[in-house]
């Protein structure tokens, strides 16, 4: 028999595992089945072994949605981190009006991504957008966002930017958990704020950062989708904003081939999980590192 | 415990009742369009029900994209609608895929509909092998809208019905004007998005083709003629500077920059009538697109109801499609203006040509509706066309860096080579 505590967790967790199993691993191993198969969702799929993977490997436009997908990550990962970091520490710290700057950090992430993606729309629009009404009012250059390659990547790397609330949640959450008397240990030898930040709030923010890394890698991989849907149409041309999720999502929906979709969710999914495999070996060793004994 | 898990079953399994879809005898039947095209959808049911038809449950989506994915995901999960609405550019991945219950037999022994009564074009173009798949609703073609005041105000003719390409092309550069002289356009000569359907019927005009004949194999504008008429397209932007810049463009799309009064002439289908007749501010009319060779060549536009392979209720979803297809359903659909009837009858009547309504010149889409052609019924026609739009946009908006016709050419049959190939395997 379990302990009754024990058994309390495990029902509390039921329906969480239940909808994993339902709703993820389950069309994640069906995905995985319907990768070696010829299926257009009409007729019944044929098998076809390792013939989608093969074609992947030599399909152009399958390379640039991949190069897109990590170049994406490669630059919206960071800098989401960094701006989750500095905005939740910033907003740790007690003052007037952080419950309002809260909520406004927070709000853009209870907007659904539809809407949201419209409104970018209208910000980003090149002659009559708010932001480069901006930009041009102070003398900057007013780029053409989403008609140039360069800047149409940036857009989308900005509108995921915006939707950092929950983490900033986080971070101020754990930064408020973090014991006054390490600190004030940190002061007692000498440490100024810089050293404290460096040698004492960032290894033991480690595990969230950790999470957040890790959560934003398994997310950039799908929260390109619906701005390239609705915003940038995966464009401009040469497919600049053609991101794999995107690029799955015309294979399987639009072109009728399904199993070929599949198989490049596969891959979807086997390059999140190296990614995210690498951030937690990397950022483990670094933690492990940084709360040695300052010498 | 077991009495919540007794609770949250029924619910689960009364949830799914409810969602269980159509009861016995009501038709399912899958639309897309904007809302003026759906509110017409739902006063053909309106009227059907009120002629003592049976029930219909109309399942609406906005795109054509959302269309095609809910269908196939529904005929996957073997619940698919007894009849949807599909444009003929897209309808041959669903007949090859075997989705699709061909009409034929119904249409034949049919008391309300005559395949003879409807525009040919149409016709042909939702036939497979001589048997007729799908029965077309509208039949459309590629027109050009003008501005009535400011082709009066620079002294200009409208558009004659055959009009030439270089007519057109100087009326646009004579259109094309800095009106409040900040050294920037306000008023374009011309809109037209860089698209393979808004190039093919010029190729054609000249003589060229844009596939190989017979059964295609590959996209080929490769002849002289073709070559000539892409050039003179992707001139309009890079040589002329008569439609707007990818800038302008991406700023207010065609449609309402005509709709502001700021561009003199636009090539569009019938779709958007609805929205210029709510034009106060100046006149408009349409007129036949201009020739580039020795006779005008315009391109379908047509919808069609299809019955999927696996219709639960196919004698009622027909009994739908055949007030829908036929004078009524075509009546009401015609009276929203936003599309050309298919049958012939109800789109020389008043209901379509509305005497003393805008446009003046309805006629003109029917008298295209004679030399109309169509794409080719390619599975795989929605990848190419997607391929080729993708290299014609950047030809077309940026010719310092942009390939020539020639160099265009050639790019667009490396990438749709193996489209193609898909198709053949």
């Amino acid at each position: 028999m379990w302990p009754r505590e024990r058994r309390g967790l495990w029902l509390m967790a039921a329906p969480f595992l239940a909808g994993t199993v339902l709703l993820v691993l389950g069309p994640a191993l069906w995905s995985l089945a319907m990768a070696f198969t010829d299926w257009n969702l009409v007729r019944p799929p044929s098998f076809v072994g390792a013939d989608n993977f093969r074609e992947l490997a030599g399909d152009p436009d399958f390379r640039i949605a991949l190069r897109n997908t990590l170049g994406f990550i490669a630059a919206a990962v960071p800098v989401r981190l960094i701006v989750t970091l500095v905005v939740g520490l910033i907003l740790a710290r007690p003052g007037r009006g952080d419950r309002a700057a809260t909520v406004a950090v927070v709000a853009p992430a209870a907007v659904p991504e539809a809407a949201m993606a419209l409104a970018w729309l209208w910000l980003l629009n090149p002659l009559y957008g708010p932001i480069n009404l901006v930009l041009g009012g102070l003398g900057l250059p007013t780029p053409a966002w989403l008609t140039e390659p360069t800047t149409a990547r940036w857009a989308i790397v900005l509108m995921a930017t915006f939707a950092v609330g929950e983490g900033v949640v986080l971070v101020r959450a754990a930064r408020a958990q973090l014991p006054r008397g390490v600190y004030e240990m940190a002061a007692e030898q000498g440490a100024g704020p810089a050293s404290s930040f460096v040698r004492v709030t960032l290894p033991l923010l480690a595990p969230i950062l950790v999470l957040l890394a890790v959560r934003d890698t398994a997310m950039s991989m799908h929260s390109t989708f619906v701005p390239a849907l609705l915003v940038t149409q995966g464009g401009p041309p040469p497919s600049a904003t053609t991101y794999l999720p995107l690029f799955v999502y015309r294979e399987g929906f639009e072109y009728l081939r399904y199993g070929y979709a599949s198989a490049a969710s596969v891959c979807l999914l086997a390059v999140s999980a190296s990614i995210v495999w690498l951030e937690y070996r990397l950022v483990r060793r670094w933690g492990a590192r940084a709360l040695q004994p300052m010498g | 415990m077991r009495r919540i898990a007794v609770v949250a079953l029924a619910a689960v399994l009364a949830s799914g009742a409810c969602s269980t879809p159509g009861a016995s005898g009501e038709v399912r039947v899958l639309v897309a369009g904007d809302p003026e095209e759906l509110a017409a959808f739902r006063a053909i049911v309106d009227a059907y029900r009120a002629a003592g038809g049976g029930p219909v449950r109309l399942e609406e989506v906005a795109e054509r994209d959302d269309l095609v994915a809910r269908l196939s995901t529904s005929i996957a999960a073997g619940d698919p609608p007894d009849a949807f609405l599909l444009n003929y550019r897209y309808y041959g991945q669903f007949e090859a895929a075997g989705a699709l219950q061909p009409l034929q037999s119904m249409l034949d022994t049919s008391d309300v509909l005559d395949a003879g009564s409807f525009v040919p074009a149409a016709m042909n173009a939702f036939r497979d092998d001589g048997v007729q798949t799908c029965i077309p609703l509208n039949a459309s073609s590629l027109v050009l809208y003008y501005n009535a005041d400011l082709f009066a105000a620079a002294g200009l003719a409208p558009p004659r019905d055959d009009w030439t390409w270089d007519e057109m092309v100087a009326a646009a550069r004579a259109l094309t004007r800095d009106v409040d002289g900040d050294e920037t356009v306000d008023v374009w000569g011309l809109g037209v998005e860089p698209q393979i359907i808004r190039l093919a019927p010029f190729v054609w005009s000249s003589g060229g083709s844009i596939m190989d004949e017979g059964a295609p194999s590959r996209i080929d504008l490769g002849s002289v003629r073709a070559a000539l008429a892409t050039q003179a397209f992707l001139d309009l932007r890079g040589l002329h500077e008569v439609v707007p810049t990818e800038e302008d463009a991406e700023s207010i799309d065609l449609e309402t920059r005509f709709l502001g009064g700021g561009l003199a002439m636009l090539m569009e289908s019938r779709k958007v009538v609805p929205t210029f007749r709510t034009i106060e501010d100046f006149g408009w009319d349409v007129a036949a697109l201009p020739r580039f060779g020795r006779r005008p060549v315009s391109i379908l536009h047509s919808d069609a109801f299809c019955m999927t392979a696996r219709a639960a209720e196919p004698d009622a979803a027909w009994t739908f499609l055949e007030f829908a297809l036929g004078p009524e359903g075509q009546a009401i659909a015609a009276q929203a203006g936003r599309t050309v009837p298919s049958l012939r009858s109800v789109a020389a009547s008043q209901d379509f040509l509305t005497p003393g309504g805008s446009p003046s010149n309805s006629r003109v889409f029917l008298a295209q509706l004679d030399g109309v052609r169509s794409v080719p019924n390619v599975a795989s026609w929605p990848q190419i066309e997607d391929a080729v739009n993708a290299l014609l946009e950047e030809a077309f908006y940026d010719p310092s860096a942009g390939p020539e016709a020639p160099e265009l050419i050639a790019a667009i049959q490396r990438a749709t080579a193996p489209l193609f190939a898909q198709e053949e395997a």
